[in-house]
């Protein structure tokens, strides 16, 4: 069964730029638009089913915390109008053009918490994601080990760095100030 | 005066002379005969116990008794029912289960809901259904339990209110909702037809979830199998019509029961527990006998040259519609495909998907805002687990994609408002909208 192809115009703003309205045909994943229309490959091709979320990226809303979405298995126009950052838009660029990871990649850097890297895209998005959501709502520090793990859970790792990207996430966390009550 | 006060007394005597008849059991029709009285050897448990097993696995006894979890046949799951919260009990050969019944005690509890020491079981354990169960089923299932490992688990306490939690006002309930007498197969109709009703009213027992129940909850005869809500999901009508509409035929009906697959989707909820611990191990002819009584037919059917044409669409509004659509290409057809037609081994097909076409949206409207788990079905086959929308779709997008799939693919004439997804939202428990 083929479809013809049909284009759909697509505006988003994606790492603080705002991108479009450019011709999309409609169906095509948000993954395949980063990738291929944008050139920002971060966001991974891993299962292609929405299981191992290396393709997560975040939406951002004002006034609320963001959240993860899987770009492999959600059309590019459900992003239309809103703002998203991927695994290229955490780092801070400078004014001599050199980068400052963001704290949770500098903290995933200095744990030596991934190996080959395929997954760290979106293991960078569901901790920033966490670090967002507890500046909005601290937790108790005895509940910080259940919420990293909550967190994380749903990422996979092929390397086994679960228990590293678990300590980086929950170190950040009990080191910086405002994340956690009592 | 005089005359009230008599009435009354007399009333309040025969009101008194009713309950004491209840309450001593002189009121109770068992169907159980004197036959087995009897104890059966040691011989003939150990030469039964392998029927058994089979007959257990047709009567899905393992899916209540054992608790998600838990030691094999210790019982300990929990029913929500409307009087409150009910414990499935242990059955294996422990003291705290079956260890000391005798083969009558067996007998009586199974088909006329009283255990030993005239102790009556709630009609959550369906022996209204298993009352039909022949005398050599019965004796099979009790030497395959009885040789169980003994598990020396306590059982749960019933958190029932009273008066429920009466057992001797259950011998009223079983006046009025027990049957007095079984089943005895049709002459008229085929063996196959006879066998599959037995496998599918008294064992498999598809009546309990399918077949609506009165105010006591006694199951409505009149109504039967034409489908039923059981814990906020729809058991769907499985009558001949209600399976045709749903994508059914006998032999395809009798595939999905033995595999949990087929193109109307996969069992889900508690069907998927159904297929799991039931319907996949029982013999191939039962299911085909099954599929042909549910379809009310004599003789097998292959299936058909040419598949049921798919319903055609209903018309809704087309704002609706290009919401709804744009909701489903963003967020649906990554995975269920752009025309509906799902992945193999991944996500199950929607455009004929039996979800769509059943008269409650509940079951389709669960999955879209809470997910559903990973599942595996017999010979490697699987489906991976679906995240939520709850926090994708409001419910107002909601109404539309769930009006949108039920008029493009089930053919139903489908109006749901925002509302009824609000109400949906809010049976479903927190912690399933949580994520995602």
């Amino acid at each position: 069964m083929t479809t013809p192809i049909q284009d759909q115009a697509l505006s988003l703003t994606v790492n603080g730029v705002p991108v479009g309205p450019m011709p999309v045909p409609r169906g095509t994943s948000m993954q395949k638009f980063l990738h291929e229309w944008l050139g920002l490959t971060g966001a991974r091709m891993g299962c292609g089913q929405g299981i191992c979320n290396a393709c997560t990226v975040m939406v951002e809303e004002d006034g609320k915390v963001p959240r993860e979405m899987r770009t492999c298995i959600t059309g590019a126009h459900w992003f239309e109008g809103r703002r998203v950052r991927t695994v290229e838009g955490h780092a801070r660029e400078e004014a001599d053009g050199s980068l400052t990871l963001s704290p949770v990649q500098t903290a995933f850097v200095e744990a030596f918490a991934f190996q080959c890297g395929y997954c760290t895209p979106g293991f960078v998005t569901a901790a920033t994601v966490l670090i967002e959501r507890l500046k909005a709502a601290p937790v108790p520090r005895d509940a910080v080990e259940a919420v990293v793990t909550e967190a994380l859970d749903h990422h996979i790792c092929r390397c086994t760095g679960y228990v590293r990207y678990h300590t980086a996430v929950r170190d950040l966390v009990l080191a910086t100030p405002g994340l956690v009550t009592a | 005066m005089r005359k009230i006060l008599l009435a009354a007394a007399g009333l309040a005597l025969g009101g008194a002379a009713l309950i004491g008849l209840l309450a001593s059991g002189a009121l109770e029709r068992s169907v159980v005969s004197r036959a087995v009285e009897t104890p059966l050897g040691a011989d003939q448990i150990r030469a039964l116990a392998p029927r058994g097993a089979a007959v257990a696995a047709a009567a899905d006894c393992y899916a209540c008794h054992t608790a998600r979890g838990g030691a094999p046949w210790a019982g300990g799951t929990p029913f929500e029912t409307p009087f409150g919260t009910i414990h499935a009990t242990n059955i294996s050969p422990s003291p705290e289960g079956i260890g000391g019944w005798s083969r009558a005690e067996f007998h009586r509890a199974l088909r006329d809901g009283v255990a030993p020491g005239g102790r009556h079981l709630y009609p959550a354990m369906p022996y209204t259904s298993y009352r039909g169960m022949t005398e050599g089923d019965v004796d099979a299932l009790y030497a395959y339990l009885i040789t169980r490992e003994k598990m020396p688990v306590a059982n749960r306490p019933n958190g029932l209110a009273f008066p429920f939690d009466q057992r001797w006002t259950l011998s009223a309930w079983n006046l009025l909702n027990l049957p007095a007498a079984v089943a005895v197969p049709d002459p008229t109709r085929s063996d196959l037809w006879n066998r599959g009703r037995y496998v599918a009213e008294a064992l498999g027992h598809c009546g309990e979830c399918h077949t609506p129940r009165n105010l006591m909850q006694g199951l409505r005869g009149e109504a039967a199998l034409t489908g039923a809500v059981i814990e906020g999901l729809e058991a769907p009508d499985i009558t001949p019509a209600g399976l045709a509409r749903m994508g059914f035929a006998p032999a395809s009906l009798a595939r999905f029961m033995g595999t949990g697959l087929s193109a109307q989707g996969g069992a889900t909820h508690q069907m998927f527990e159904v297929v799991h611990y039931s319907t996949r191990h029982m013999a191939r002819a039962d299911l085909a006998a099954m599929a042909a009584y549910l379809f009310d037919r004599d003789a097998p059917e292959a299936d058909p040259a040419v598949p049921a044409a798919a319903p055609a669409p209903t018309p809704l509004a087309a704002a609706g519609s290009d919401r709804a659509q744009a909701s489903y290409d963003g967020l649906c057809a990554g995975c269920h495909g752009a025309q509906g037609e799902g992945i193999p081994h991944v996500s199950v097909a929607l455009r004929t998907n039996a979800g769509l076409r059943t008269a409650s949206p509940a079951s389709v409207v669960r999955a879209v805002l809470a997910g559903l788990p990973a599942q595996t079905f017999p010979g490697g086959e699987r489906m991976d687990a679906m995240p939520g929308f709850a926090a994708d779709l409001d419910d107002a997008a909601l109404a539309d994609l769930t009006n949108w799939m039920r008029t493009e693919w089930g053919g139903q004439a489908s109006t749901l408002g925002p509302q009824d997804m609000a109400a949906i939202r809010a049976a479903i428990a927190p912690r399933h909208a949580a994520r995602n």
